[in-house]
């Protein structure tokens, strides 16, 4: 199936560059250090604000990964004639958005220790935190990636591409901290589950608006 | 903040009104002013 | 392309926001828990509508480009956005010059001013991509395809950030006024929105021109040899 020969492409694509993804886990690394620097050595805020600054590490860091979506495509000019079936367009964004999103899910993951360990916080619940981060990178990677097609082909990209993506995903930001948060200190009331489904809907709009999208963007 | 009736506030009110329309006017010549520039070119 | 409706329109605006404004500052009598600061309302309120319906019309455009194709629609579209993003800026410096003195503080987190702010900087972002692009095709498919995606973030970021602020409980800007004065509100709501389709109009004209001048055939870079031959320049 032509998805399935494009994920595969893609991974070994993006196994073969995993350098560049120790730089990027390298990065959020240290923004989560860099966030310490910022409130100082004050163990409740910290604590209280982990999330938040999780998630920011996960946004930053994603600008990073995701405007090199293409990068490969346009140095081989090889849009053009990846593009010469309809159908194959819609392969080709869900093939990258699938491995964009399995690059920001290991990457959130990863950091959970560093988050563990630099602002105190417990991990009661790993599951469905695991759950959180999956459908939070999920919503960074379907617009991610169709504006990453756009800006390949613009100048100016390293900007455009943040600009564009961060006023949009303000709902996956607050969804993804909130419901992090409560699993990390507690849900007296139940509210992890609002939240989850408030990100599996963008979730779910977004993959599929952005996939009807994605010809139009990368149409000559 | 007392709560019931607020007294005052002229100045915010001044700032708010003058502000728009500061806006809206400094808008509308700009818009104009290009359409006229492009219109010559 | 030329024409003086746009003049036209500004100028009843101009009158209507004259008589609308006057009415409401110094006629209409103060609220009664507001007091005089309530009269901001009267600017405030008509600034929203204006500013939702330049994104719902920047919105309908984008599609109808989508859709259609027609250069008509991008330079809608441009207008469109721009008059958003001014009305949209003014109306969070206006609902911050009316949470101070009410609430205190110059930003509360109010759902509808903060979707708006959000709304703003996606829109900011949109008219920054079509200075980037020079391509009119590019351009023009790009930023339609841009404005859909935020259209449809809309609702949801409104809901996202109505629920994150039930759980502290933050007070909202009236969207009603609620005295028995309708008069200012009207007639500064008629003032504003005639601004609006009147800029809307001339905004539109200039990036028809724009576009007219982008599409033309290229200028010939050599000047006509009998031209040359009988000593003049043309």
């Amino acid at each position: 199936m032509q998805l399935l020969a494009a994920v595969r492409k893609d991974v070994l694509l993006q196994w073969r560059l995993r350098s560049r993804s120790l730089a990027v886990f390298v990065f959020g690394a240290t923004v989560l250090l860099l966030f310490s620097f910022a409130v100082g050595p004050n163990a409740g805020a910290l604590r209280q604000h982990a999330t938040g600054f999780l998630w920011l590490a996960v946004l930053l860091s994603s600008t990073l990964t995701l405007a090199d979506t293409f990068q490969s495509e346009m140095e081989q000019r090889a849009l053009e004639g990846l593009l010469l079936l309809p159908a194959s367009s819609a392969a080709l964004y869900y093939a990258k958005a699938l491995v964009n999103w399995l690059q920001l899910s290991i990457f959130g993951l990863s950091l959970l220790p560093f988050m563990v360990m630099l602002y105190d916080v417990p991990l009661p619940r790993v599951p469905a935190l695991v759950g959180i981060i999956l459908l939070g990178a999920a919503g960074l990677s379907a617009p991610g990636t169709l504006y990453a097609a756009l800006t390949a082909q613009a100048k100016g990209r390293h900007t455009l591409l943040p600009l564009l993506l961060f006023p949009l995903v303000v709902p996956v930001l607050l969804g993804s901290v909130r419901a992090s948060a409560l699993l990390i200190d507690g849900d007296p009331m139940e509210q992890v589950t609002s939240w989850a489904t408030l990100l599996a809907s963008f979730d779910l709009i977004y993959w599929s608006l952005c996939g009807l999208l994605f010809e139009r963007v990368v149409e000559d | 903040m007392t709560p019931g009736v607020l007294t005052g506030g002229w100045e915010f009110v001044w700032a708010a009104y003058g502000l728009s329309f500061a806006m809206f006017a400094l808008y509308v010549l700009s818009v104009i002013l290009r359409w006229k520039r492009e219109q010559h070119l | 392309m030329r024409g003086p409706l746009p003049f036209i329109l500004i100028g009843l605006a101009t009158l209507c926001l004259a008589f609308g404004s006057y009415y409401g500052l110094f006629v209409a009598p103060p609220e009664r828990y507001m007091g005089d600061v309530q009269r901001i309302m009267y600017i405030h309120v008509p600034t929203a509508w204006a500013a939702m319906l330049a994104f719902v019309w920047a919105s309908v455009c984008a599609v109808m480009f989508l859709l259609r194709g027609t250069w008509l629609w991008d330079a809608r579209l441009e207008a469109a956005i721009e008059v958003g993003v001014v009305l949209g800026l003014t109306l969070c410096l206006q609902g911050a010059i009316w949470a101070r003195p009410t609430w205190g503080v110059w930003w509360d987190w109010d759902p509808r001013l903060t979707t708006t702010a959000v709304l703003l900087v996606a829109f900011a972002g949109i008219i920054i991509l079509r200075q980037v692009v020079d391509d009119p095709a590019k351009r023009a498919t790009w930023s339609s395809v841009a404005t859909v995606i935020a259209a449809v973030d809309v609702p949801i970021v409104y809901f996202s950030v109505t629920w994150w602020n039930s759980l502290h409980q933050i007070q909202s800007t009236p969207d009603t006024v609620a005295t028995a004065f309708h008069l200012p509100l009207r007639m500064n709501a008629v003032g504003v929105l005639l601004l609006m389709v009147g800029l809307m109009i001339a905004r539109t004209r200039h990036a028809q021109l724009r576009l007219q001048r982008e599409l033309a055939d290229p200028v010939p870079n050599q000047i006509p040899t009998a031209t040359i031959a009988a000593g003049g320049t043309e």
